[in-house]
């Protein structure tokens, strides 16, 4: 018997199949960054809602029976699944059994797979028993017909929506911080309906014609206390109508302060909540921009060229300064970027990130660009400096590219100085703005000049100047016109945006 | 003075650069400090013209000469003190070139309104760099490298001479890449002093007196400077 568990649990963990499946399936159904959970999130909410639907209409029409087989089998089946899936995807235990197995050989004592398994399985059952698994389970048992009152757990089916809606989520969050408050209020509630309706129950069982029981009376104050007042009963005693007025003014009382507890505890989270929709909504396109401290440097950036860029997020430590950012328009948060959480909430995984750590700090620059390279490596980090000592400190810690204001403007001086008629040149070509901007053509992005002469290739007709070609890191200027053209090459060519785009779309369209 | 001569005031963290790079490619250059501090580094760092002078005073600015001067660039650490000296160049000297800098984008408007010609804000060419790396990085860099002389390959201007091979050629019609230079734009005396680029799709025609820009290798350059005189 263990022989065979050992064997099982060798199997699966030494299998990266298993491994990278389980892997897949645990992302898709819980990593809300992953791409494919979009769909998966889709799926379950169209059969929610179907399922809803004909639970509905059941109630005054006859459903067809292929409706009633698939909302029975076909939605049942899969919620099915998806719960197996989940409980499976909940923790491994193959991988405890191997490593009791290990101890044991490395202490030479009995193999024992039954304690690690057992814990392993503990851990599955005390997921079970978690709401949203519980929920998951009951949205299940409509399926089984014979009992017709389990339809009623369709309903079940809806409370799984809250898996799958954030805002829900985020309510319950909301209200979670405010527990002790909340308790509170419901203590002190289910006090004064016990007391209010033992009372009552106590005056005017024998006068009430409609308090017979214990539950009527309790009904009755729970109705009063809430303001509802349906008066189907009402106190005809004095005594009653006095219970009444303190309940009553008890009810205002608990109503008022259950709002305020509510609305205080919104309040404190709600620019965290805006900060998290922003973080999500930019976590959804495939590259975004981050752009640290919102200082000179940034509103320069953004001055020129923020109508360019639509995915970005400015992270601004100082509360003044992100409001300002806000004020000037831009989507701005609250946050440290220094700090592992922060840069950890971006979709680091599936998205081209580029860093640009504007602050006027360079230790905080620096600080940034570590942070971000030790999240990922793939994160792009554009770093300002403004000490050139710092500029090895900046290439060590993992920046892409180092921009140095000082450097930057002393260099332009020079050349406005020793080249002037070159500097008008060189700053529109630099800015971009003018007829003329120098610019890069991937010939990976146009693949049909992949193969051909450089003498073939229209830079004429679209009235481009071709200047040269970067190969494996290495610039050719002016390469012979007999030069065929690498896929990796990037072309440097100097012209109008229009006639860039021409020459683009002109090999596009034989691509 | 030479045609080559410019005033620098200011030796912090701008003009110290800029003095080493100017002095390098062979431009005379007089530093006007009139902090203590700098001015020592200045006489430090071995710029013999170098004058301690309180640039507040009229008559202390006068007695530099300024107009003797091809260019006259504030680069003063002191953003306010760099400002008023613009100021009073101007009012001073109505016909020299000033080139200043400026440290903030509320400076930069200052500095054109007290009568810089050139004003170099330090944000905004960043800026504008920082957006060349994100959208064009290869470019960039290959660009930064032309205007360093980095890689052997850069700009250079030519005033074409009379008797030249180009008088008279319609720039449709001239391919410079077999003496290993481009033509990437030039200034034509009759259309006015405006630089104009050989991809804007006007077909100029080159007479002498006019300035053209190439690039290429420094080699090719100077081949291609005495090739033209011929």
């Amino acid at each position: 018997m263990n022989k065979l568990l050992l064997s099982i649990a060798l199997f699966l963990y030494s299998s990266n199949r298993y491994k990278n499946f389980k892997k897949f399936v645990h992302n898709v159904l819980t990593d809300a960054n992953n791409p494919y959970k979009k769909y998966v999130d889709i799926t379950i909410i169209f059969l929610i809602i179907t399922s809803v639907f004909i639970l509905i209409y059941e109630v005054k029409h006859s459903v067809p029976e292929w409706l009633d087989t698939y909302d029975i089998y076909f939605v049942s089946l899969v919620f099915s699944i998806e719960y197996l899936l989940r409980l499976w995807v909940h923790n491994d235990i193959s991988e405890p059994i191997v490593k009791e197995y290990k101890e044991s050989l490395f202490l030479q004592r009995d193999f024992l797979p039954m304690g690690v398994l057992k814990e392993g399985l503990r851990e599955k059952v005390r997921y079970m028993f978690t709401p949203s698994a519980l929920i998951d389970l009951l949205a299940i048992f409509p399926a089984y017909r014979p009992l017709r009152v389990l339809r009623i757990f369709v309903l079940f089916r809806v409370l799984k929506l809250l898996r799958y809606t954030k805002s829900i989520n985020q309510f319950t969050e909301v209200l979670a911080s405010k527990r002790f408050e909340l308790l509170t209020l419901l203590f002190l509630l289910f006090f004064v309906v016990m007391t209010a309706g033992i009372a009552i129950y106590v005056m005017e069982e024998h006068t009430n014609p409609h308090i017979n029981s214990l539950f009527d009376a309790l009904y009755w104050a729970l109705v009063t206390i809430s303001t509802v007042g349906y008066g189907d009963i009402s106190p005809v005693t004095t005594e009653g109508r006095t219970i009444s007025i303190l309940v009553i003014i008890s009810g205002i009382a608990m109503i008022s302060f259950a709002t305020s507890v509510i609305v205080s505890a919104f309040s404190e989270k709600l620019s965290e909540l805006k900060e998290n929709r922003i973080i999500e909504q930019v976590n959804k396109s495939k590259s975004f921009l981050l752009v640290c401290g919102y200082g000179q440097m940034t509103k320069m950036f953004f001055r020129h060229y923020g109508g360019e860029y639509n995915n970005y997020i400015i992270l601004e430590s100082l509360l003044e300064r992100m409001d300002q950012a806000r004020k000037d328009g831009y989507e701005a948060i609250h946050e440290d970027a220094s700090r592992y959480e922060t840069l950890n909430k971006f979709n680091t995984d599936h998205c081209d990130i580029t860093i640009l750590c504007l602050t006027s700090n360079d230790i905080e620059n620096i600080y940034i660009t570590l942070n971000a390279k030790s999240i990922s490596k793939s994160i792009k980090v554009i770093a300002r400096a403004n000490d050139s000592t710092m500029l090895s400190k900046f290439k060590h810690a993992g920046a892409d590219h180092v921009i140095m204001p000082n450097k930057v403007a002393n260099s332009m001086i020079h050349t406005a100085i020793t080249q002037p008629t070159m500097y008008k040149a060189i700053h529109a070509i630099l800015t971009g703005k003018s007829v003329a901007r120098i610019d890069e053509i991937r010939a990976y992005e146009c693949k049909a000049i992949v193969g051909k002469s450089i003498e073939s290739l229209a830079f004429k007709q679209s009235k481009l100047l071709f200047m040269g070609v970067q190969r494996s890191g290495k610039f050719m200027f002016n390469p012979l016109h007999s030069e065929i053209i690498q896929a990796e090459d990037i072309l440097l060519v100097m012209g109008r945006k229009i006639s860039l785009d021409y020459f683009k779309s002109l090999y596009k369209e034989k691509g | 003075m030479s045609n080559k001569s410019i005033l620098l005031f200011g030796y912090g963290n701008h003009g110290k650069f800029i003095a080493k790079g100017l002095v390098d490619d062979g431009f005379e250059v007089s530093i006007i400090e009139s902090n203590e501090t700098f001015y020592t580094q200045a006489i430090e760092d071995g710029f013999e013209q170098t004058l301690k002078v309180d640039v507040t005073k009229d008559e202390d600015l006068e007695a530099l000469h300024p107009e003797l001067y091809t260019q006259l660039v504030c680069v003063m650490d002191n953003e306010h003190l760099n400002v008023f000296l613009t100021l009073s160049l101007r009012s001073l000297f109505k016909e020299s070139y000033i080139l200043a800098i400026s440290d903030s984008m509320h400076t930069t408007k200052k500095l054109q309104m007290a009568g810089a010609n050139k004003v170099i804000d330090m944000y905004e060419v960043s800026a504008n760099k920082i957006h060349n790396i994100l959208n064009r990085p290869v470019a960039t860099q290959l660009l930064e490298e032309f205007v360093t002389h980095k890689n052997g390959i850069g700009f250079r201007e030519y005033i074409i001479p009379n008797e030249s091979f180009l008088h008279g050629l319609m720039t449709d019609d001239i391919d410079l890449s077999k003496y290993g230079v481009l033509l990437v734009g030039m200034i034509d005396e009759e259309l006015g002093n405006h630089f104009s680029f050989i991809t804007a799709g006007i077909n100029h025609k080159l007479d002498s007196g006019d300035t053209i820009v190439c690039i290429g290798e420094a080699k090719k350059l100077d081949s291609f400077e005495s090739l033209i005189g011929k």
